[in-house]
C-alpha cells in the first residue's frame, strides 16, 4: 500500500484500520512490540497543515526510535520497562509532518543480527510465507508495510538492516547517506555504520519521506549542512545519460538461475531504456575481508556503546549487594547470550594489546574498500547487484556459508563503510517469495537512486507490493 | 590464564560488567577461532601507509557551541526510569559499608 492508496480512506479511518490490521496480524507475524495511543495523536492533526506530506498517514518507528512517553525496548530484555522521555529528531519531523505512530516494531535485539530471530519478544514472520524469517534487523518495520498495514516505516541499517529485510519482503528500503538523516534518539549500534533509513512501496513515497527527514541536526554531530533536494518533484526515470556498473563479484556468485535471470532480463530492460550498462569487479581478497572488517568494528563500537545499559539509571535492574552486583546481574540477565558474545568478542578487539593488530587493523582495510568503491563510482552513476543470492530462507535454516556466499550475502555492508547511499527495490518473485535489487550511488546523490529505483519500479509494475499473510 | 580458556572468557565478561555461563564460554571459543581466521584475512591486505578510516566522511561537521543551556531534561523526566529514586537521586545499594 503506498500512500496514494492509504489517502483513499478518511484520515480517522485508515489510522484505525492501520491499527486494527496491525493488531490482527500480531499473532501470524509478532511484529510489533508496543501498540501506540492514537487518538491524542489524531487530536494533535487540528494543528498540522492538511496538505503535510505525512498529514494522517499511519507509520510505524523501529523500537530503537525514542517518542515520548511511548517504551522503546530496542527489542532487548534491558530496556523492557523503558519509557522514552524525549523524541528523536525523526520522530520530531515526521509528527511535524502529520504522521501518526501505530506501533513500535521488532528488532533484533539493540540491531544486533541479519534475521529478527534475536529478539526479546520472539522472531518475526515474513507475510509472504510465515514459516520464513522477515530478515532483520528491522524485520519488524519491514513485514508491516510488506503486510499492508502501514505504507512507511522507520528502519535503521548498519549493515544491511533496511535493505535485507526490503529484498525478503519485496519492498522498498532506503538508507540515504552517512549524515543525511540525524540519528539523534536513536539507540546506537555501531556509531560508524549506524544509518536512519525507511520502507516504503513506491519510489514517489520514499522520495517524499527523505524530504521530510533529511537536514541538519546540531544533535547528532555527524549530521550533514548539506542542502536537501525536491526529491519528489525532481523524479525522472529517464535513463539515457544513466551509466550502471554491475558488481560482478555478486552475480557471478548466485546459483539460484531464477534469481540471475530475474536480474539479466531487468537489466536488459534497463538497457532498452538508453542505460549503459557494463560489468565491473571489485578487488576479490578485499571483498572478501568486508565480513571480518564488519564483525570486528561493528562489534566494538557496540560493546563501548552499550556500558550504559546496566540496569542504574533506567532499564530493567537486578538486585545485588553492591553497585557493581546490580550492574552485573543487571547486564547478565537483561542482555541475550548472543549479544554479551559479541560484547566480549568487541572488547577483546580493544584492549590496548590487540587495538593495533584487530580494531586499527580493520579500519585502515576498511578505507582501501571504500577507495575500490570510491574507483568504481567515479566512472558509474550506480553499481547494481541483486539484495540477496536466495529468497527468505525459512527459520533455522542455515544460509550456505561457501566463500562466494560470504560476498553474496554481506556485500551491502559496503554502503556502511562508505556511507554511500544505497537502496533495495523488488523486483519479482521466486517460488512465489520477493527478491530485489540493490543500488549504491555517490555520497547525496540519493536523487539517482530513486531516478533508477522509478525505472525499475515502472517496469516491474510492483508500486504499491504487499501480500495479506500467508499464514 | 590459559587464553580462549573458559575461565579465561569468564573474566573478560566480567571485566565488562557481566556473567557467561560454562557453555557461553565455550561457544566463545568457537566464536574466537572464526576472530583469529577472520584476522588473518586482514593480515593479508597491505595496510601500510594506510590511515585509519573512523568515519564515513572527514568533513567537519561538529563544532563547540556557544555556552549556553539547550535541551534540558527536567530531573522528574531523568528520574521516571530508575528502578529506586530517593531525595531527588538515583538510589543504589550503599557503596562503604
Amino acid at each position: 500500500m503506498d500512500f496514494e492508496r492509504a489517502r483513499k480512506e478518511d484520515v480517522n479511518a485508515r489510522i484505525h484500520v492501520a491499527l486494527e490490521k496491525a493488531k490482527a496480524k500480531q499473532a501470524d507475524l509478532n511484529a510489533v512490540v508496543s501498540f501506540v495511543d492514537v487518538e491524542s495523536q489524531i487530536e494533535g492533526l487540528k494543528d498540522i497543515d492538511e496538505n503535510q506530506p505525512f498529514y494522517g498517514m499511519p507509520i510505524v518507528l523501529k523500537d530503537n526510535v525514542n517518542m515520548k512517553g511511548v517504551r522503546t525496548t530496542a527489542s532487548s530484555r534491558i530496556l523492557n520497562n523503558y519509557v522514552s522521555i524525549y523524541d528523536a529528531h525523526i520522530t520530531t519531523k515526521l509528527k511535524e509532518a502529520g504522521a501518526v505512530v501505530i506501533a513500535k516494531a521488532s528488532m533484533d535485539e539493540l540491531g544486533m543480527g541479519g534475521t529478527n530471530e534475536n529478539a526479546y519478544t520472539g522472531p518475526v514472520c515474513n507475510p509472504w510465507d510465515t514459516s520464513r524469517i522477515s530478515g532483520g534487523s528491522s524485520g519488524g518495520s519491514a513485514v508491516l508495510v510488506s503486510s499492508g498495514v502501514v505504507p512507511f516505516a522507520i528502519g535503521t541499517d548498519t549493515g544491511d538492516s533496511i535493505r535485507k529485510p526490503a529484498a525478503f519482503n519485496g519492498i522498498i528500503g532506503m538508507k540515504p547517506t552517512y549524515g543525511r538523516i540525524s540519528r539523534y534518539g536513536v539507540i546506537p549500534y555501531a556509531s560508524s555504520l549506524d544509518h536512519v533509513g525507511y520502507f516504503t512501496t513506491s519510489i514517489k513515497d520514499a522520495a517524499v519521506a527523505l524530504e521530510v527527514l533529511a537536514g541538519r541536526d546540531d544533535r547528532d554531530m555527524t549530521s550533514s549542512y548539506k542542502e536537501v533536494e525536491n526529491y519528489a518533484e525532481q523524479l525522472n526515470s529517464d535513463l539515457h545519460d544513466k551509466k550502471i556498473a554491475i558488481l560482478d563479484n555478486v552475480q557471478n556468485a548466485i546459483t539460484n538461475e531464477e534469481i540471475k535471470d530475474n536480474f539479466n532480463s531487468l537489466m536488459a530492460k534497463l538497457e532498452a531504456r538508453g542505460a549503459t550498462i557494463e560489468h565491473v569487479s571489485l578487488d576479490d581478497k578485499l571483498m572478501h575481508a568486508l565480513l571480518p572488517v564488519y564483525y570486528i568494528i561493528a562489534n566494538a563500537e557496540a560493546t563501548a556503546n552499550h556500558s550504559n545499559l546496566d540496569g542504574i539509571r533506567f532499564g530493567e535492574r537486578e538486585d545485588g549487594e553492591s553497585v557493581e552486583d546490580v550492574m552485573i546481574n543487571s547486564r547478565t540477565k537483561g542482555l541475550s547470550s548472543n549479544v554479551r558474545k559479541r560484547f566480549v568478542i568487541g572488547s577483546y578487539s580493544l584492549f590496548a594489546a590487540n587495538q593495533e593488530k584487530i580494531f586499527r587493523k580493520a579500519q585502515k582495510v576498511r578505507r582501501l574498500i571504500v577507495e575500490e568503491l570510491k574507483r568504481v563510482l567515479d566512472q558509474y552513476d550506480v553499481v547494481i547487484a541483486d539484495a540477496s543470492a536466495t529468497i527468505a530462507p525459512k527459520f533455522k535454516e542455515k544460509v550456505q556459508a561457501g566463500n562466494d556466499d560470504i560476498v553474496t550475502e554481506n556485500y551491502m555492508v559496503l554502503g556502511n563503510f562508505s556511507g554511500y547511499p544505497s537502496i533495495t527495490v523488488p523486483t519479482g518473485f521466486v517460488e512465489g517469495m520477493p527478491i530485489g535489487i540493490n543500488m549504491t550511488a555517490k555520497p547525496f546523490e540519493e536523487q539517482t537512486l530513486f531516478n533508477i529505483g522509478l525505472a525499475i519500479e515502472e517496469e516491474t509494475g510492483l508500486k504499491g507490493n504487499d501480500v495479506e499473510v500467508d499464514a | 590464564m590459559e587464553e580462549y580458556s573458559v575461565e579465561y572468557f569468564k573474566k573478560l565478561a566480567h571485566d565488562i560488567m557481566f556473567d557467561i555461563s560454562d557453555q557461553e564460554a565455550l561457544e566463545l571459543q568457537d566464536d574466537f577461532k572464526e576472530l583469529v581466521s577472520e584476522i588473518n584475512v586482514l593480515d593479508e591486505i597491505n595496510t601500510e601507509g594506510v590511515e585509519e578510516m573512523v568515519y564515513p566522511f572527514e568533513m567537519e561537521t561538529h563544532f563547540l557551541r556557544e555556552d549556553v543551556v539547550e535541551n534540558v531534561i527536567s530531573q522528574t523526566d531523568a528520574l521516571s526510569n530508575a528502578k529506586s529514586v530517593k531525595a531527588g537521586h538515583v538510589h543504589v545499594p550503599k557503596v562503604v559499608k
